[in-house]
């Protein structure tokens, strides 16, 4: 999903661009709001981790394999998808750079599908179904959806882009990520568990449910 | 996905000496991006291809070895090149060649080139600057160019300890290899090997979230407020930086006004080869 440089427009990069300066503003107001001083160690040592774990690839059957992005988890986990973009943002820097997965130019994009889009999606998602199905099932369902919808706003850029008919891109990427995502919702599922089973302090959920009990 | 295990090879490369090595880390990082930006706004294939030349002579400067090089960039193409491989086909325009359903047009098959040229140009760009630039460097580099201290933090913190999460990984991986656990293996269920796998992320993410208040505690003992600065070595780019600059600046003018007076004596090399 880590668009290349040369497959978008500079002048549509620009625009990305703006999107995703639009949105780290507001992400550094939020995490200075709500994460106090402790945030940059623990948003940073988080990207870290996020990196190894975008590393692992895991088969999937049909023959593909696909990593974790973990858009929605950061995003769900911290009840904001303000983190996902912070978190997102240095790690994608980061590949561009460095492994030269994604490009330089189309960090806007990237960051816009994968953090903010995915991010929220996922979240949304999440609490949108979490009183109708629970909060496990409503994760993996944002999950899903966030990595199919995030597939979809990357085959409608490089559509916009002039790069890739969306007749042809549309569904090709959505079919593709409607597998992908499956593998992002068990595991965001499994690292929630886990979560709430050996450290339930590190969920921003449980921080709601006790702020509203001393309401 | 890029393997973060090879970072470190990286690093280690990053760490030689040549002259492309010590140039000042902003001044590397500017050009990489310049050149990257210049072929992503290049239209005819002429300019990337002579940046791709400079870029050949400056790896041979910088040292490094142009067989590993090259494998690099062979590992980073499948994803744009999949898409590449497609444009031929997909695009509206006269049919040059055709085989039943299959067509191939004119305009699908330049822009096809013309992507591919591109991506090549801007993967040895980023090759080249990821094998001279130390990872603190980098972070460094952007501290210097005045990124929004938050974000600058974060990333100096991170690239720290990207090094200490390829050690977590690879000690998990190896203790899983001891137990003979194979990801790819068909006699243990799928459903199995995916719980593993879940376990392995949350336990990745677990660390990763107590090392941050690790941290977080060592640095707040060490002084660190909401008001705490980063250190930058005060370190002024010198002569050679600016020349080195100014040179690709150079360069790159003097290809626009060549492409531009004899964009019609350079053939195909001039010819306007994009679509959007």
């Amino acid at each position: 999903m880590h668009i290349p440089d040369g497959f978008i427009p500079i002048s549509q990069c620009l625009i990305y661009y703006v999107i995703l300066i639009v949105a780290l503003y507001f992400s550094v107001k939020w995490a200075r709001n709500n994460l106090d001083e402790k945030r940059i160690p623990l948003l940073a040592v988080l990207a870290a981790g996020i990196f190894a774990i975008m590393s692992m690839n895991m088969p999937i059957p049909f023959g593909t394999s696909g990593h974790m992005v973990g858009g929605a988890l950061v995003a769900i986990v911290f009840l904001a998808p303000e983190a996902a973009v912070l978190v997102f943002t240095v790690v994608l820097l980061i590949q561009a750079l460095i492994f030269g997965d994604g490009g330089i130019t189309a960090l806007g994009a990237n960051v816009l599908n994968m953090a903010i889009i995915g991010g929220s999606v996922g979240l949304y998602t999440f609490k949108g179904l979490q009183g109708m199905i629970g909060k496990y099932a409503a994760a993996g369902i944002g999950a899903w959806l966030a990595t199919v919808i995030a597939a979809l706003a990357c085959a409608i850029e490089m559509g916009i882009a002039g790069t890739f008919p969306m007749n042809i891109g549309i569904p090709s990427m959505v079919l593709y990520h409607v597998f992908i995502g499956i593998i992002e919702a068990v595991l965001t599922v499994i690292v929630l568990v886990a979560l709430d089973k050996f450290r339930p302090d590190l969920l921003a959920w449980n921080k709601e449910d006790v702020n509203e009990g001393d309401a | 996905m890029a393997d973060i295990t090879q970072i470190i090879r990286f690093d280690d490369l990053a760490s030689q000496d040549s002259p492309i090595h010590n140039l000042e880390g902003r001044i590397k990082l500017i050009s990489t991006i310049f050149i990257i930006v210049t072929c992503v706004v290049s239209n005819e294939i002429f300019m990337p291809i002579i940046l791709e030349v400079f870029l050949l002579i400056i790896l041979k400067i910088a040292k490094l070895s142009y067989k590993d090089s090259f494998k690099r960039l062979l590992m980073l193409l499948p994803f744009g090149g999949a898409v590449i491989i497609f444009q031929p086909f997909i695009q509206p325009g006269n049919v040059i060649w055709s085989y039943s359903w299959l067509n191939i047009t004119d305009v699908g098959l330049n822009w096809a080139i013309l992507l591919l040229v591109r991506l090549i140009v801007t993967l040895t760009a980023v090759i080249i600057y990821s094998s001279t630039t130390p990872l603190q460097e980098m972070a460094s580099s952007f501290r210097k160019l005045k990124m929004p201290r938050d974000l600058a933090m974060i990333l100096s913190i991170m690239v720290r300890f990207l090094f200490l999460f390829v050690d977590e990984l690879a000690a998990i991986r190896k203790s899983q290899k001891s137990r003979n656990f194979n990801i790819h293996s068909k006699n243990v269920p799928y459903k199995w090997r995916v719980k593993q796998v879940g376990y392995t992320v949350g336990m990745m993410f677990l660390k990763a979230y107590e090392q941050g208040e690790r941290v977080h505690k060592s640095m707040i003992s060490r002084g660190f407020s909401d008001t705490s600065e980063m250190f930058n070595e005060k370190k002024s780019p010198e002569k050679s930086d600016y020349i080195f600059l100014i040179s690709i600046i150079i360069l790159v003018i003097v290809l626009e006004i060549i492409l531009f007076k004899f964009g019609g004596q350079l053939g195909y090399f001039g010819q306007n080869l994009s679509i959007n």
